[in-house]
């Protein structure tokens, strides 16, 4: 009979489980409050649009990963807008991702024609995730 | 000593075998006990990895035609007729559609039920709106099941709980397979002593197991018959019907069920069979329906309704008698149920699943995160990238094309084998892959597996080579293509020729390129060095070692054509490389986030030699060796690509890119024959036909910074002015172009150019700019 109890307990515990993370964990505090402001919103569908706003709603929440997600979702929709790059690059800045924010946001210059202004953003933006891979190594 | 009385022995003998007998008795009830328990306890059905498709997002401005959507639906499962009581149905409007979605848990939570009006004109979405006619901005659609990664047997099954399975179901398999189930311990002895009569008078008389025997006998034992096994059967029963109560044994039978075969894949359980045969969750079967699948408990393959209509309706009607005799319906609920057909769904027969190439590219990038058992137990759920729209042409494309090819050529048994890749350009998601001209046939998969030269697919990473450079090379510097040999220590001399057999001279570096002059794109790889120009290769995105040999340089390398997807998707993303990916998302099975593969790019090229080498490769399908993809595609689509063929034409090859999707096309023979077919006469058309049905987005690269137009006479590769004939801009790095003027230039023109540029700065001063 203890055989049997003791049996019992081990199935119980054999259910399997998962340690895939779901979102990496916070990494260095991304240097968020020198970021400059987003550029001013242009005209979207109204499919990115509403995305993009839901996106932005999460990145205030924290939820950055699914901030990247939505985004990503608003960009195989808009694959050519630049400030969905933009704003994507911002993200993974956010996560401490300084190697994709720097990438995505010269991804977004590709895109940004001639509008100075997110072009300007975009610069900045790739010198602080530079100066923050310095110092991080990331 | 003295000895033992001999009935005293003997007795002791008998004692004692007795106590054995009955220690073994026990033991062996103890044992089965013990796995009755730990099983029955421990056994969590074994869930397949189910995947899906991408899910169709409608928004206005997208560009699908009504009948791709009608077919999605379809695919889905969705009835083509309203209905207030279920969702998932379409009717056609007067401008377009009205959908009924059902609800899904996507990986970013549960989308309801909703009701949508989608309008369409010129193969686009017009508008999009909600039951109460305001404009909707995003809808999305349940993604396409498109197989699954199976536990053993290819067993399937959607688990249900008990009270989600309608009343009438549980009454009609009670009625039908073991009326006193709710009465008896485990065993009917009125069925045991049918059973034991039946093993006496012969295998005649069959029956008579209780619903917690058939469990027992599904779950724990073989199916063979025998007198030891009926007597297992008959304890664990008993031990079974000890330890848990109806419930819990009725809903795993449920679950456990064997109830029909989709080729290789088994469906078990009411869950699944309720979404196999009538398209709905079980909470929703008709006591028609139920009625139906508690019939074929018997022998699916017997009454199976798809194959042997007559019979299954036959049974199907018993059952609903007995349900009524058993006083479990209404005389009107029978018949009411009996008066119906059988109303099952058109078999969709897809086994395991309808896209093995696709998946099995799946299961490897899954195969890097995740234990194989997990994968084939945890009902996991994976969202993949496929676009089933894509993934159909590619297809027919591949396997209509190769069909032609046969007849055209006849070489015999086995035909043309081709596989083909289709890549999003801008993410790396992979849209559709094709592993050889039976796209359901699960085998040798060429799209991923099969590594063959490549020809000429690798002169672009020669001339980017020599692009990254502008003071030595542009789109005009002229490149020799007179005859060529490569001398190197142990190692026969190297001489390539062209593929007209003739040497063309001094030829423009993007003229070389459009027309493959094998002369001058070797003479320019070896110039420049065959390591630097492998450097770019693997730059480039192939991680396979090239050997380092100048013949590599013209193809004489093995790649598959996924590889050959992860070079040109590079090339595509204007020197953005990222991972080719199959996966989105992946969830538990109800929905909880586990892993997701975010978008991932480098930056392997700066954008300014990629957008010189994107126009030249433009030429190649302008005016070089992939002309004849006009015959598909608009030129004013500016479709970018190179043709690729081997020695004998062993392998055809084509890839290229528009302004949405990228696509690799490879043909030959699978024993290496001679195909007699240049990448142009046969990858090509696939490719054309592929890319034709999918309302390509015409190519247009956002020019770089660093880059100028400048007109230049395509005689001299000088510079040319709005006189030269047959003049065309074309792009240069800032600085790079030539300066010397071409002899079409004339005076008139110079003077034309020098007053425009006078009037310019004069405006500039007036404006103080």
């Amino acid at each position: 009979m203890r055989v049997l109890f003791l049996v019992l307990l081990i199935a119980g515990c054999s259910s399997v489980k998962y340690t895939a993370p779901v979102e990496p964990p916070p990494i260095p505090p991304a240097p968020e409050e020198s970021l400059p402001p987003p550029p001013p919103a242009h005209v979207e569908t109204a499919a990115v649009a509403g995305l993009l706003q839901s996106s932005r709603a999460d990145a205030d929440a924290g939820r950055l990963g699914s901030a990247a997600a939505t985004l990503e979702r608003a960009l195989r929709i808009e694959p050519r807008n630049a400030r969905l790059w933009h704003e994507l690059a911002r993200v993974r800045m956010k996560q401490g991702d300084f190697a994709q924010a720097e990438t995505v946001a010269a991804r977004s210059n590709t895109w940004a024609g001639s509008d100075k202004e997110l072009q300007s953003a975009n610069q900045r933006l790739i010198q602080e995730a530079r100066a923050a891979r310095g110092m991080t190594g990331r | 000593m003295a000895p033992m009385p001999i009935r005293n022995r003997w007795r002791r003998i008998a004692g004692l075998a007795f106590l054995t007998a009955g220690l073994l008795a026990a033991g062996y009830t103890l044992y089965l006990d013990l796995r009755v328990r730990t099983e029955f306890e421990g056994r969590r059905f074994a869930l397949p990895a189910r995947i899906y498709a991408r899910p169709l997002e409608l928004h206005a401005a997208l560009r699908i035609p009504q009948a791709e959507v009608e077919a999605e639906l379809r695919a889905l499962g969705y009835r083509d007729r309203a209905s207030d009581s279920e969702p998932g149905w379409f009717v056609r409007r007067a401008d377009g559609l009205e959908i009924s979605l059902r609800p899904f848990v996507f990986w970013d939570g549960l989308q309801a039920a909703t009701r949508v009006s989608v309008e369409f004109e010129d193969g686009r979405v017009k508008s999009l709106r909600d039951s109460t006619g305001k404009d909707l901005p995003l809808a999305r659609v349940e993604p396409l099941p498109i197989g699954g990664i199976y536990p053993a047997n290819n067993e399937d099954r959607v688990l249900v709980r008990l009270s989600a399975v309608p009343k009438h179901l549980v009454q009609a398999l009670i009625a039908t397979e073991d009326r006193s189930f709710y009465k008896h311990r485990g065993f009917d002895p009125r069925g045991v002593a049918r059973a034991a009569l039946s093993l006496v008078s012969g295998p005649r008389a069959q029956g008579g197991s209780t619903l917690t025997q058939q469990l027992v006998k599904n779950f724990f034992l073989t199916p063979e018959r025998s007198v030891q096994r009926k007597a297992t059967e008959l304890i664990m029963a008993v031990l079974l019907e000890l330890h848990y109560d109806k419930d819990e044994i009725l809903e795993t039978y449920l679950n456990e069920v064997y109830l029909g075969q989709d080729r290789d894949r088994a469906i078990h359980g009411v869950g699944l069979a309720a979404q196999y045969y009538f398209g709905k969750p079980v909470e929703r079967l008709t006591l028609a329906e139920s009625a139906l699948l508690v019939g074929m408990l018997k022998g699916p393959t017997f009454y199976d309704p798809h194959k042997q209509p007559a019979r299954a309706l036959e049974r199907r009607n018993l059952v609903l008698r007995e349900t009524k005799d058993q006083g479990f319906a209404t005389m009107e609920q029978y018949t009411e149920a009996r008066a119906g057909g059988l109303a099952v769904n058109p078999k969709p027969s897809v086994g395991t699943s309808p896209h093995p190439a696709f998946l099995e590219l799946v299961h490897r990038q899954l195969r890097r995160e995740y234990d194989e058992a997990d994968l084939r137990s945890e009902g996991l759920r994976i969202f993949s990238t496929l676009d089933p729209r894509a993934q159909e042409a590619a297809e027919r494309a591949l396997s209509r094309r190769l069909a032609q090819f046969d007849r055209e050529k006849r070489f015999g048994d086995p035909g043309l084998e081709g596989a083909v890749v289709v890549t999003d350009v801008q993410s790396g998601e992979v849209q559709a892959l094709v592993g050889g001209r039976d796209a359901r046939y699960r085998g040798f998969n060429r799209a991923l597996d099969a590594a063959r030269p490549v020809g000429s697919l690798l002169k672009p990473a020669i001339y980017l080579t020599a692009l990254i450079d502008p003071t030595r090379y542009t789109l005009v510097t002229p490149i020799d293509d007179e005859a060529f040999v490569w001398k190197s220590r142990g190692a026969p001399d190297w001489e390539p020729k062209n593929y007209d057999r003739k040497f063309h001279g001094k030829v423009a570096l993007r003229t070389a390129l459009a027309n493959s002059y094998n002369a001058a794109a070797a003479r320019l790889g070896t110039e420049l060095g065959v390591e630097k120009v492998l450097a770019t290769v693997k730059r480039l995105g192939v991680e396979r070692e090239l050997q380092p040999y100048a013949s590599t340089l013209l193809g004489a390398a093995d790649l598959s054509p996924l590889e050959v997807a992860r070079m040109y998707q590079t090339i595509a993303a204007g020197g953005f490389r990222a991972p080719l990916k199959a996966i989105r998302e992946v969830t538990t099975q109800d929905g909880k986030p586990l892993r997701r593969f975010p978008l991932s790019v480098e930056q392997a090229f700066p954008p300014e030699p990629m957008y010189l080498l994107t126009s030249a490769m433009q030429d190649v399908v302008r005016e070089g060796t992939a002309q004849g993809l006009k015959t598909w595609l608009s030129p004013e689509l500016a479709i970018a690509g190179k043709t690729g063929t081997t020695d004998e034409q062993r392998d055809a090859w084509f890839a290229g890119f528009t302004g949405d999707r990228m696509g690799v096309v490879w043909i030959g023979y699978d024993d290496n024959r001679a195909a007699r077919l240049s990448g142009s006469a046969s990858a090509l058309p696939v490719w054309g036909d592929l890319m034709a049905s999918l309302e390509p987005e015409p190519l247009a690269l956002p020019k770089p910074e660093g880059i100028e137009q400048v007109l230049i006479d395509p005689q001299s590769g000088l510079r040319a002015d709005m006189l030269c004939a047959g003049a065309r801009e074309l792009p240069f790095m800032q600085g790079s172009a030539p300066v010397e003027r071409a002899p079409c230039a004339s005076d008139i023109g110079a003077a034309v150019e020098q007053v425009k540029e006078r009037a310019k700065s004069w405006f500039d001063r007036l404006f103080n700019r």
